[in-house]
Parts: structure tokens; C-alpha cells; sequence
């Protein structure tokens, strides 16, 4: 972190944000930004991420609560707000009939930057994201990793104090999220700039980000630096694989009892699929409507979340991606992964594998990790965030958020 | 709902419509094209069974009618197109920028309006060209004040265009708007048939159409002052309502356009 300073440029106080006078997208989220530091927004499709950089970049205006950002109050001075950020959005923002010289000139032009000053700037940042050669074709010819390249130039152009960068590398390859990666590092080192990205990807997280913001529901769950949020994860990650379903529900009460055993977590099974059709039952059963062709296209992200008109265990099903997390809701749910955090996980192994033999229960594998952020995640959301990336449960939970929005009844 | 204005933003802006305006050459084209079938079809082929209108041909009667309905579509579709920039993203590049929604509204109305109006003056160019005028000196200043006739008609259609757009949020309106706004006005603009010859209840309808009276103030502008059927007067008369309309529809759009959510 370059020139991290003990200086808020941001300072949050219970920011709230309500849609259609129901929805508790974000919920009284309260927290500071260091000068010169990077800081993720990590969380799942629809947690709030999206809505609270909207508030403060002005975009949207708060139920309750504020923020100050580099000094300005977003209700009282938006304009000066504004100067001191840039904000890559999520979505596309190009103008796809204009060359991507001609879309950095228009936000030159528009945050006022001289004639010359824009030209220099522009002539560097180019460089910068590789694009020289294609600056003057229109954006519509441009890949996908070439328009997010230009639009992160382009948030940079009026040299902001603060940069928000919404899922900077969603959707991208491996290699082109590699060098998005560096780019923002170097950004931040050289320029000083404090930098907000949101994301799902723990492990963007993790390489990024001096401090890590986790959020859910709305809410702030945790807010620490990478090695922090690991080492409250006392111990290490002993990921237990049964073949059986009904394997979980045996043994869990026997590791329960051994005191080296801090705590257990189910893992989601992977039979997205299982779960979907079930789902799928249930929701036809209750709205009589909802079939999968009005599901497909049209999403988007909305950053809104919860408290729909649907019996309880269906939200709570939507909300958790899947029946059997927790224990709480369908016991025979086909969770088939289980994962302990155990002191001293090298040498515990052989005695659960033991207790597992002896239970009459088929063990399929054993892993053993230190934490990693999922791990953090899934503890302090009771969720696994690899889950919630692009599956069908997901697409419903986004289906039903985006009906909200739009007021419209999902329920019969 | 007072915001300072940004000079830079709106000049900005409106280079942007400026630019792609000449980018899309097919749309230029097709839509000048359309206004010259009706312009051709109806000119010669209505007007050889019609005959002389008083003085003047029908095709010179109908010549400001097709300048104008131009003017009408071109104006109308440039100002619901923020729905088309909400939804391929571009306005949130444009409101995240420190400068008033009223500047960006400002420049695209102004945008709106130069490229519709460079539409009508291509739609005049040819109609001369066709033999719709008679060539004076009077019909070259009249070309002229028609210019500045054809920005303040179209502003105030942009401004309407602006309102609907943010109020609607759909691709889907689009064939609504067309059908219940757009086609009414052109059609009671006077276009084809003088108001003076329809029965009472139509005749009201076209005096509340604000279209009639740019179509009015056109005629006036390249036919001369005897066209027009209001009166002597009747230019000062259309001048004040499309004055007042512009002013109300640029208020509404702007007003509008700076309520409605991202």
C-alpha cells in the first residue's frame, strides 16, 4: 500500500438504503476508508455492494444515514463528490459508436480537462491499458476485456482521489484478470488513488486488498485485512466427502462432541441442479407461474435484497442457496461435504477417519487446508460464496429480486 | 429546481449526438428518403387530381408539411433515445459526471434539435430542388428564418421526446408513442388538407395540435404570408405557441429527466 495514511477519505455513518419502501437492499453500514488503501467489497450477487457504491458516488440517494467522501457530504455536495471519484460501473458504460479515443475525450471534456492536459492524459492512459493501436476504432469492435481495459482508463482519466471499480474483472480470462489485477496495484502505488472494488472472487479479494469488507444482506459481517479475517479462523480446514447423504446427518453428532472439533460447516452440495427442479416445484406450486422461459433473459444486477411476500423456507431457500445449509431446513437435503475446523487439522486426521470408520459411514475424501477467505466467508455468512456464483439458484434469486424491482407480483 | 450550468458539458454532449448522428448514414438516408416518398407520391400523384390550391400547387402546399413532419420524428425519436442510453449505459457515464443534469439535458436537447433540424434543411434543399417554391429573393431570407423556425420547433419536440423517455422506461413504448403521439400530430399538422376545409370537431383538434403551428410558421416562412390561415396575423399567433410549447416541453423534459432514477 503506497502511501497508506491513518486518514479517512471516506467515512460512513449508517448508511441505509430502502427500496419500494420495503426492501432493505443496504442496511445501517457504518465504516471508514484509509488514504491510499484498497479496499473489497466482498459478497454475493446481490448484497448490497452495487447499491452503496451508488450512494456514494451520488448516483442514488440514501433512505437514511451518509457519508462523507474526501471531505464532501454526498447529500450536501454531490458535485464535489463526483470530482473526486471515478467509478467503473459494473455494466458496460462505452459509447459503442465512438471510438475509444473519442469516449476518454468525452469524459475529459465533460470533467472539464484542458485541451492538452486531455490529450497527454489520454496518450497515457492508452498506453497504459494496451490500447493505442485500437484507439481510434469504433468501441463496438472491441472485445470484452479491451471495453473494461478502456473503461477503467477512462475512470482514471480526471486523476480521482478515489476510485470505485464495481466486479473490475468480472467475466474476464485468467490472463487478462491477471493484468487488470496489476494495473490497478500499480494505480494505487503511483497514484496514489484509493481504490473500492466489489467483488465475489475471494481470491481477487485476497490479492488485492489491504482491508476486506464483507457484506451480506445488506449488512456488514466483517471488515479486516486478508490475514486477519484468516487467522480468526482458528486452526485448519479439514474438508470431509461422503458418497451417502444421509452420512452427514450420522456423524455429525459424534465429531459435535470432541472438543478439538471448533466448528463444523456444511458445504452445499454441488447438485445445483437437484436442488433447482425442487425449487422449481415449489415455486410453481405457490405463484401457479413462473416458469423458467420469463426467467432466462433480462437480468440484472440489482443490488436489492430480501423480504418478499414467499412462505419463509422458500426465502430462506432463495436467500441460502441451498435447503440443507445449517440444518435448517430440509435434514435430508443431499449435503454430502462437510467441513471442520480443527486444531492441529494434520494430526486429527487419522482419529477422524476413525470415528468415521467406526460409525459405520463410507468416507470418500479427506482435504486438509489452512483457511482461505471461502473459508471466512462461509463461516460468517453461514454460505459458501462459490455457490452463489451463476448458478440456477442464483439466477432465481435474481429473477425474483428484478420482478421486485420492477413491482410486479411473483407471487399468485 | 435550480442547477448551474456547464457550459463545457452541454457543448459536449451535444457533439456527442452530433457525432453519431453523421455516424449512422443509413438512418440519415432512410428517413430523408421516407419524407420525399410522401413528399413525391402524394405532391404529384394527389396533386394531380387536386389541381391548383389558390395560388400555389399542391406540392408546394405540402412541401412545409413534409419539412415538418421530418422535423417531428426526427426531434421526437432524439429525445426518447435517453431511454437507449439508460440502457446501454452510456447515462450513467454522463451522470456520475461532476456537472448538473440540467447541463446534459440542455446539451442533448440542443443536440436533438441541430440534427433534426439539419434533416429538415436537407428535406427543404430537395423539395426547392423539386420545384416546391418559387425562386425569389424573399424565399432565400424565408429559407433562412426557416432554419431558426425549425430549432425552436424541434427543441420543444426533443423536450418532449426527453419526457416521455425518462418517464418510460421500455423499448416496447416505443411503438405506442408512435402510433398515439407521433402520427396524430403529423397527421393534424395541417400537412395535407388546410384546416379550413374539415369539420368543426377536426378543426379542433388541429388547434391543439402545437405541430399545426410550426407547420404554419414554415409555410409562411417559403410560401409567403398568404398562405397561412389564420389571418394576416397568423405567423405572430403560430410564433407565441410554438414559443410557449418549446418553453413548456424543455422545462418538462429537463425537469423530468433530472427526477428520474439511474
Amino acid at each position: 500500500m503506497g502511501g497508506l495514511s491513518e486518514i479517512s477519505i471516506i467515512e460512513v455513518k449508517a448508511l441505509t438504503k430502502i427500496f419500494n419502501g420495503k426492501v432493505r437492499a443496504v442496511d445501517e453500514i457504518s465504516f471508514d476508508v484509509k488514504e491510499g488503501e484498497i479496499l473489497g467489497f466482498l459478497g454475493p450477487n446481490g448484497a448490497g455492494k452495487t447499491t452503496t457504491l451508488n450512494m456514494l458516488s451520488t448516483l442514488l440517494r440514501p433512505t437514511s444515514g451518509t457519508a462523507t467522501v474526501n471531505g464532501c457530504d454526498i447529500l450536501a455536495e454531490p458535485d464535489a463528490v463526483r470530482r473526486s471519484i471515478g467509478y467503473v460501473f459494473q455494466d458496460p458504460t462505452l459509447d459503442l459508436e465512438l471510438t475509444g479515443r473519442e469516449n476518454l475525450d468525452f469524459h475529459g471534456r465533460i470533467y472539464g480537462l484542458k485541451r492538452d492536459v486531455r490529450q497527454q492524459r489520454i496518450k497515457e492512459l492508452l498506453e497504459l491499458v494496451q490500447l493505442t493501436d485500437r484507439a481510434d476504432d469504433l468501441v463496438k469492435t472491441y472485445s470484452g476485456g479491451m471495453k473494461r481495459r478502456l473503461e477503467i482508463a477512462r475512470g482514471l482519466l480526471h486523476h480521482p482521489r478515489v476510485l470505485f471499480l464495481d466486479e473490475p474483472t468480472l467475466g474476464l480470462d485468467p490472463q487478462t484478470r491477471r493484468s487488470i489485477w496489476e494495473h490497478i496495484q500499480r494505480l494505487n502505488q503511483n497514484k496514489n488513488v484509493t481504490i473500492i472494488l466489489t467483488t465475489h472472487y475471494t481470491e481477487e479479494a485476497d490479492y488485492l486488498c489491504g482491508r476486506i469488507l464483507i457484506i451480506d444482506f445488506g449488512k456488514v459481517v466483517a471488515l479486516d485485512t486478508p490475514d486477519e479475517l484468516k487467522a480468526r479462523l482458528e486452526g485448519d480446514v479439514v474438508s470431509l466427502a461422503f458418497s451417502d447423504p444421509g452420512a452427514i446427518g450420522k456423524i455429525r453428532p459424534i465429531l459435535e462432541k470432541r472438543d478439538w472439533v471448533r466448528r463444523i460447516e456444511l458445504v452445499a452440495s454441488g447438485n445445483t441442479y437437484a436442488t433447482m427442479s425442487r425449487m422449481m416445484q415449489m415455486m410453481r406450486g405457490m405463484s401457479g407461474g413462473v416458469g423458467m422461459g420469463g426467467m432466462m433473459p433480462g437480468m440484472n444486477s440489482g443490488g436489492i435484497e430480501s423480504g418478499g411476500k414467499m412462505p419463509k423456507h422458500v426465502q430462506q431457500m432463495l436467500a441460502q442457496g441451498m435447503p440443507s445449509e445449517n440444518g435448517h431446513s430440509d435434514p435430508d437435503g443431499g449435503s454430502k461435504r462437510m467441513n471442520l475446523l480443527v486444531d492441529d487439522g494434520g494430526h486429527r486426521i487419522p482419529e477422524i477417519v476413525k470415528l468415521i470408520t467406526d460409525a459405520g459411514v463410507v468416507l470418500e475424501s479427506v482435504e486438509l487446508h489452512k483457511p482461505t477467505l471461502d473459508d471466512v466467508f462461509l463461516s460468517v455468512t453461514g454460505r459458501n460464496i462459490r455457490d452463489e456464483r451463476g448458478s440456477l439458484v442464483e439466477m432465481m434469486r435474481r429473477h425474483r429480486i428484478v420482478q421486485q424491482a420492477r413491482g410486479r407480483r411473483v407471487r399468485g | 429546481m435550480v442547477q448551474p450550468l456547464s457550459g463545457q458539458a452541454i457543448y459536449v454532449v451535444l457533439l456527442r449526438e452530433l457525432k453519431r448522428y453523421w455516424r449512422a448514414k443509413a438512418r440519415i438516408i432512410s428517413s430523408v428518403a421516407q419524407s420525399l416518398f410522401f413528399l413525391a407520391i402524394f405532391g404529384l400523384g394527389l396533386g394531380g387530381f387536386i389541381g391548383r390550391f389558390g395560388n400555389i400547387s399542391y406540392l408546394s402546399y405540402l412541401a412545409p408539411g413534409i419539412i415538418g413532419m421530418g422535423l417531428l420524428f426526427g426531434s421526437v425519436f432524439s429525445g426518447v433515445s435517453v431511454i437507449f442510453d439508460r440502457q446501454f449505459g452510456f447515462m450513467k457515464e454522463m451522470l456520475v459526471a461532476p456537472v448538473s443534469r440540467t447541463s446534459i439535458i440542455i446539451g442533448k436537447i440542443l443536440g436533438g434539435a441541430a440534427t433534426a433540424s439539419i434533416q429538415g434543411i436537407i428535406l427543404m434543399l430537395v423539395a426547392g430542388i423539386m420545384g416546391a417554391f418559387t425562386p425569389t429573393i424573399a424565399l432565400v431570407v424565408g429559407a433562412v428564418v426557416a432554419v431558426g423556425v425549425m430549432l425552436l420547433i424541434t427543441a420543444g419536440f426533443v423536450g418532449l421526446g426527453v419526457a416521455i423517455g425518462s418517464t418510460l422506461n421500455d423499448f416496447h413504448a416505443f411503438q405506442l408513442l408512435s402510433t398515439f403521439v407521433m402520427w396524430p400530430l403529423f397527421m393534424l399538422s395541417g400537412v395535407f388538407f388546410p384546416i379550413d376545409v374539415v369539420p368543426f370537431p377536426l378543426q379542433v383538434a388541429m388547434l391543439f395540435d402545437p405541430m399545426f403551428y410550426g407547420v404554419e410558421l414554415l409555410r409562411w416562412c417559403l410560401l409567403g404570408a398568404g398562405s397561412s390561415v389564420l389571418g394576416p396575423l397568423g405567423w405572430l399567433i403560430s410564433l407565441g405557441v410554438v414559443s410557449g410549447f418549446n418553453a413548456l416541453m424543455v422545462s418538462l423534459g429537463t425537469y423530468l429527466f433530472s427526477r428520474a432514477q439511474v
